[in-house]
């Protein structure tokens, strides 16, 4: 192909100090089959307007800064190849169901309270001196999890979920995949704590089972699947509330 | 409240839940099965033998355990049925009603078990 072809980048610019709404400005870019969305956003800045505000770091599916709307889809924009879309334009806008900061970049303190709301580490009654060792686990114990493990926390989810957009009560795929990650972690005791926040109101009741979650994943951790399972855990634990005197129904650890 | 500030009521959603999760299970294995067996297998062949099919079916379903499993996976597949309708009416712009829409969605599976229960007890 000729060396001049271009395609047309339309971004989503909204400065909130200056502009009173949103708008989309368009920019031609050079075409190269190997570029990447993120490539042409950074031609973008580097080249014709330094002023264009997007996250990106690693450039490769791992750190889950990029995720943008890249026409309409939740999509992380260093693995949104541009021969998928040419020779049409490229929409490009920042993750729907966020307040946006300015143009690409979106606001993630909501998402990292919901992150911290489910406790997303090891919780124990007794912690074993160093000198003890290691707590052991089993390659079956670790296969419980580790798929859920996977998450880059790159919010596409968040943006995929129609739930997420009109409940701000509901801690959302990624939080919920996090907590159930650590619940049927064989070294945690601390399931009841984590599923008493689960378990409340909308947190995790809100799910409508719509499966976007985990079409729009980019590392398959399957938040729909984890939401199905914990789901399933938190109605074990509410039964087991009405049978056992209170207290005792509160369920530890796998592994305990 | 969670150390976030979240609140951490109980939620009775784990009760229409687990009834959904029953629910599903008896609708996607035993219902296919029933259909399958009484709709095509045993009415199989001419009018005489359908009608033959339909007396047997008749006198197996007045059976009482058989009533009560009939009961069973009608019941929690309505219940299920319910609770997907009230959540996809709440994907559809009414999850601020999502309260009183539990009257209609768990009502009609309730009133549609009770008609049930009523229509074998009569067998």
């Amino acid at each position: 192909m000729p060396d001049n072809e271009t395609i047309t980048l339309e971004l989503f610019r909204y400065h909130p100090e200056t502009d009173s709404e949103p708008r989309f400005q368009s920019y031609e870019v050079p075409y190269d089959e190997d570029w990447v969305v993120l490539d042409a956003i950074n031609w973008i800045k580097d080249y014709v307007d330094g002023s264009v505000t997007h996250r990106w770091s690693c450039r490769m599916g791992v750190c889950g800064s990029c995720g943008m709307m890249v026409n309409g889809e939740p999509k992380l924009t260093c693995a949104a190849f541009l021969k998928n879309y040419y020779p049409f334009p490229i929409k490009v806008e920042p993750l729907v169901n966020f307040p946006v900061e300015r143009d690409l970049v979106v606001d993630m303190e909501g998402f990292m309270d919901k992150l911290q709301d489910v406790k997303p580490y090891i919780i124990r009654d007794d912690v074993n001196d160093t000198s003890q060792g290691e707590y052991r686990q089993s390659p079956a114990e670790l296969a419980q999890y580790k798929q859920y493990s996977m998450c880059i926390n790159c919010m596409l989810c968040y943006a995929a979920c129609p739930v997420v957009g009109h409940e701000d009560e509901f801690l959302g795929p990624a939080a919920l995949a996090l907590g159930h990650r650590y619940n049927k972690d064989s070294r945690d005791q601390g399931q009841s704590e984590r599923l008493e926040v689960m378990l409340s109101s909308e947190a995790m009741w809100g799910c409508t089972f719509v499966g976007e979650c985990s079409v729009v994943c980019p590392k398959h951790v399957d938040p729909a699947g984890a939401i199905q399972q914990a789901k399933a855990m938190g109605a074990q634990e509410y039964f087991k509330r009405f049978v056992m005197p209170k207290g005792a129904g509160a369920t530890k650890g796998a592994g305990a | 409240m969670s150390a976030g500030g979240r609140p951490t009521r109980p939620s009775g959603e784990a009760f229409w839940w687990a009834l959904f999760s029953a629910g599903g299970v008896m609708a996607a294995i035993f219902v296919p099965a029933f259909i399958v067996v009484t709709g095509f297998l045993l009415p199989s062949g001419d009018a005489a033998a359908a009608a033959a099919a339909a007396q047997r079916l008749a006198a197996i379903a007045g059976w009482w355990p058989v009533k009560l499993v009939l009961l069973g996976v009608i019941t929690l597949s309505l219940f299920h049925c319910a609770h997907r309708i009230r959540h996809t009416l709440m994907d559809f712009g009414m999850r601020r009603h999502a309260g009183l829409l539990k009257l209609p969605c768990y009502g009609g599976a309730l009133a549609g078990s009770v008609w049930l229960a009523l229509v074998l007890w009569g067998i």
